[in-house]
């Protein structure tokens, strides 16, 4: 199972508070200081909500219920081992950040993302890839994310990992006919950062229930392997290429020569 | 035979001219505005187009090294520098290509300082690099050795090839299967049928199967071009087994060529196996019988790329004319495209629920980088020894830059000024059009993305607005807006649609409230309705069909389908229980929905019923409010005592229950 770094922390979301105000997207906004104009016009335009000018959004479910959606930062992130140039890290602090100054505009997070949430800036002539950082500079300087900070309803709440886990499972516990029994993003994708308790299904989030293994989980195993191919592959070549060579050179020297000089 | 030559470099000219005038547009407008690509869909034509189909068409380079180099295959031998070209210009157009396709080309450095070892692109753009690099070390003695100052360095570079096969064969396994790994990030997005943890090795397989056809291809195009003897099919006698490398040491070139084809086929058909065996083995086999667009891009890539080539070089006459091996290298690069055009886009596109045609721009910088790579081929193979010594020393060498007397125009023109003036002209008549076609720029008014119009009122009470939302006049609403206001309880209900409440929110979207009128079901169509209803009701102006919401939803209620007028207010004589099963679409009305609910629903009602008592339960009432008190008609156990029941049954419903008997019994 993953290791969660003690500073590591969380937000929770519980969906059955959340009234869909979009008081969270308004700090956001004002927080990342992005084009408000643009972000209300991409909640219309886009299918999800989320775009470059909208880092976090507010997503309808089914029955009414309402769900912040924004990046997970996964306790794995696929797109920090997506990323060639290691423009994404993941902070001890447990938010996923992006440096901008190392970005070379591949867009490889974007697919590499299973809940597709980088987005990117198509409107500009230097685009950047725009995702939410937890309000990274926020934590460090010990405030709460700008989201929480917000929220009128209490949907949201934010703390140690583990401490947001006690709490989700305490109020499945303590209301468990108000809520669903799964801690969504407690598993999924090998665990994120962002958590949810709901009473409807989150599926369409893309927090499938049965999917629990981190995309790094699959990838790092092949990719440790380069190695050893590349090792394997150039001693089987040169190998192969001293066998040749000598059972040539056995059969006749005449040919040998003839063989090097047009080789080029 | 130097006429076909000059058009088809026109025409290579010609796609290089609109590519390069897309490439500008696309320095100057950025991505966004002058491709197709969207958050959806990230990686589109150039990525996969150019830079993975591409690299893997130019694996020729390190294959039919492989064969010459280590294996030791002499017959081979006159193959192996157009195949280096190959690879060069493979390998530089995808990584010009590339830098296109990067938000920020200007930083294409950074992967070689900042890298991050967990990146498969990282592995992909080091080992391209780095086999770059040594491509450009095997391209260098073809090049220089027409300049004696540089014979040491030709000498030098001649000592090294073992060291520069293995390692060009090294590099080359690693970025290829780094190619296919890349999309290994994606389990949960790429379509089943080509999803798998055998992507790498699918990857290289197909790379060099392809790889060594399009080094077929290439050859075969330039020996057409300018040496057409050299495809004319050996006589009898020559063609037994064993006998290519022939005695003198110069074998036919259409047996080289039929040998490597040959040697590809072998690995596609490895490759049709392996990916047959993975699609068993992750059993995505049910997908590929779902008969989706998905599955015919399989099968299509399967076996054009894979079945044709291997079944067109099982023969060995077929190995020895050209036909035949053009069609089957044909095949196969066209079947590697199609594979990865599928795994880096068509796969995607069912998760990302969005479609993806790649804009003109795009297109014409992918094909114009391709053709510009064509054109500096000819240009390094009419040059300097590439594919046959013979050709040159017989044509270029001596009619390169000769000045020529035209006797008419009575002045000398020398072959260079007679080509520019030709590509002038070209330009001229090229360029304007595709000006026209590819810029950004008008577009960019028609951008959806534009603000949302504010409404405007239609009559001067603002009553009545008009809602012209995406400012597409073809879907405006007429929105009643007094009508909302005195529903919603006056002067107060302004914040209800207004939201002092809502920040970030001043339009609110009409299906904040009314989240039905969109819920398509297969029962309920709102859409025909709403046409149907204004064609009815003789409904004018230019919507017609926005006018007629208060035909079934009354007014003073609110705009929901809970609260819609009964169906059968509108449908009382055409919605009686159909006496057989008929085809819906035969049905202009929908006769057969009431039997469709009644035996859905009516059983396990009289059931229920029955089992608790509660004869309320299998009652008309229960799921019509409206309807009078009636019971289904076919239980009799509950219909007697209800019906005897005077505070049950009024006169009016005994008679409809009287009326009602006639009809043919429900759900029976």
């Amino acid at each position: 199972m993953t290791k969660v770094a003690p500073g590591a922390r969380a937000l929770l979301v519980d969906v059955t508070r959340c009234t869909g105000c979009e008081a969270c997207v308004q700090a956001c906004v004002e927080a990342n200081a992005l084009d408000s104009e643009a972000a209300d016009r991409d909640r219309a335009v886009t299918a999800d909500g989320l775009s470059a000018n909208r880092l976090c959004t507010v997503r309808r479910l089914e029955r009414g219920r309402w769900a912040r959606v924004s990046c997970m930062h996964c306790l794995e992130p696929s797109c920090v081992a997506a990323c060639l140039v290691g423009g994404l890290r993941r902070t001890p602090e447990g938010a996923v950040v992006y440096d901008a100054d190392r970005c070379i505009g591949c867009r490889y997070c974007m697919l590499a993302c299973p809940m597709h949430v980088p987005r990117y800036q198509w409107d500009a002539r230097l685009p950047f890839m725009k995702k939410c950082s937890l309000c990274h500079d926020r934590l460090v300087a010990g405030q709460l994310p700008a989201c929480v900070d917000a929220c009128p309803h209490e949907a949201l709440s934010f703390g140690p990992r583990t401490a947001m886990l006690e709490l989700a499972h305490d109020r499945i516990a303590g209301q468990p006919r108000r809520y669903l029994p799964h801690v969504w993003g407690e598993h999924e994708w090998g665990g994120t950062s962002v958590l949810y308790v709901a009473d409807v299904d989150l599926a369409p989030l893309g927090l499938v229930r049965g999917a629990r293994r981190s995309v790094p989980s699959i990838t790092e195993p092949v990719i440790r392997t380069t190695p050893r191919l590349a090792l394997s592959v150039a001693l089987t070549m040169s190998g192969l290429m001293w066998v040749v060579d000598r059972r040539r050179r056995l059969m006749g020297g005449a040919e040998d020569d003839d063989g090097e000089n047009t080789g080029a | 035979m130097r006429d076909r030559a000059a058009v088809l470099k026109d025409v290579l000219w010609l796609l290089a001219m609109v590519g390069a005038l897309a490439i500008g547009f696309r320095l100057w407008f950025g991505l966004g505005a002058t491709t197709n690509l969207s958050d959806a869909v990230p990686w589109g034509l150039w990525k996969i187009l150019n830079m993975v189909a591409g690299v893997a068409l130019a694996t020729g380079g390190f294959t039919v090294c492989l064969l010459v180099h280590v294996l030791g295959i002499e017959r081979l031998h006159r193959l192996v520098k157009p195949a280096i070209l190959i690879a060069f210009l493979g390998y530089g157009s995808s990584v010009f290509a590339l830098a296109l396709d990067i938000g920020l080309p200007y930083r294409i450095w950074h992967p070689f300082v900042m890298g991050n070892p967990h990146s498969f692109l990282f592995e992909v753009a080091v080992c391209v690099a780095c086999y770059f690099t040594v491509t450009i070390a095997e391209l260098a003695p073809i090049i220089l050795e027409r300049f004696p100052r540089w014979w040491p360095v030709v000498r030098r570079l001649r000592r090294a090839i073992p060291v520069l096969a293995v390692l060009g064969i090294t590099l080359s396994s690693l970025h290829h299967t780094s190619l296919g790994s890349l999309f290994l990030v994606t389990p949960q997005r790429l379509h089943q049928l080509w999803y798998s943890t055998w992507l790498p090795v699918h990857f290289i397989v197909s790379a060099m199967g392809a790889g060594m056809m399009v080094v077929v291809l290439v050859t075969m195009m330039w020996y057409r071009l300018h040496e057409p003897d050299a495809l004319q099919p050996e006589p009898a006698a020559e063609i037994s087994p064993g006998d290519a490398r022939a005695e003198d040491g110069a074998p036919s070139r259409l047996v080289e060529l039929g040998t490597l084809a040959a040697v590809a086929a072998g690995v596609l058909a490895l490759l049709v196996v392996l990916k047959v065996v993975d699609l068993l083995r992750t059993g995505a086999w049910a997908a590929l019988l779902a008969g989706t667009w998905e599955s015919s891009l399989w099968l299509t890539e399967v076996v054009v790329g894979g079945l044709v080539p291997v079944i067109l070089m099982l023969s060995r006459g077929r190995r020895r004319r050209p036909g035949p091996i053009a069609a089957a290298a044909l095949a196969a690069a066209f079947g590697l495209v199609l594979n990865r055009l599928d795994v880096g886009i068509f796969g995607y596109l069912r998760d990302a629920g969005a479609v993806y045609v790649p804009s003109l721009n795009e297109w014409a910088v992918g094909i114009g980088v391709i053709a510009a790579a064509g054109l500096v081929l000819l240009a390094v193979a009419e040059a300097f020894p590439v594919f046959d010594d013979g050709w040159r020393q017989r044509t270029v060498l001596r009619r390169r830059f000769r000045p020529d007397f035209d006797s008419l125009s009575r002045v000398w023109r020398t072959t260079l000024g007679d080509r520019l003036a030709r590509l002038s002209w070209l330009a001229v008549l090229v360029v304007p059009l595709a000006w026209v076609a590819l810029d950004p720029a008008p577009a960019a008014g028609r951008n959806p993305r534009e603000a949302v119009q504010p409404p405007r009122a239609v009559d001067a009470t603002r009553a009545v607005l008009r809602i012209d939302g995406n400012g597409d006049a073809a879907w405006a609403v007429t929105f009643p807006h007094l009508d909302h206001r005195r529903r919603l309880g006056g002067e107060a209900s302004c914040p209800r649609c207004h939201h002092l409440s809502l920040p970030r929110d001043h339009a609110t979207p009409c299906s904040r409230c009314h989240g039905s009128m969109h819920a398509a079901t297969d029962l309920f169509d709102h859409g025909s309705h709403l046409a149907e209803v204004a064609a009815k009701e003789h409904l004018g102006g230019l919507h017609p069909a926005n006018l007629s919401c208060p035909f079934c939803h009354l007014p003073d209620r609110p705009t929901s389908a809970v609260t819609v007028k009964p169906c059968l207010e509108c449908h009382h004589g055409d919605m009686t229980p159909s006496p057989s099963f008929e085809k819906p679409h035969d049905l202009r009305l929908a006769p057969s929905y009431q039997a469709a609910f009644h035996r859905h629903c009516v059983p396990c009602h009289k059931r229920e019923a029955e089992r608790q008592g509660r004869p309320e339960l299998a009652e008309c009432r229960r799921c019509h409010p409206t309807a009078p008190r009636v019971v289904p008609l076919e239980l009799p156990a509950l219909a007697g005592p209800a019906l005897q029941d005077p505070s049950l049954a009024t006169r009016a419903d005994t008679a409809l229950v009287a009326v009602r008997t006639a009809d043919p019994p429900v759900g029976s």
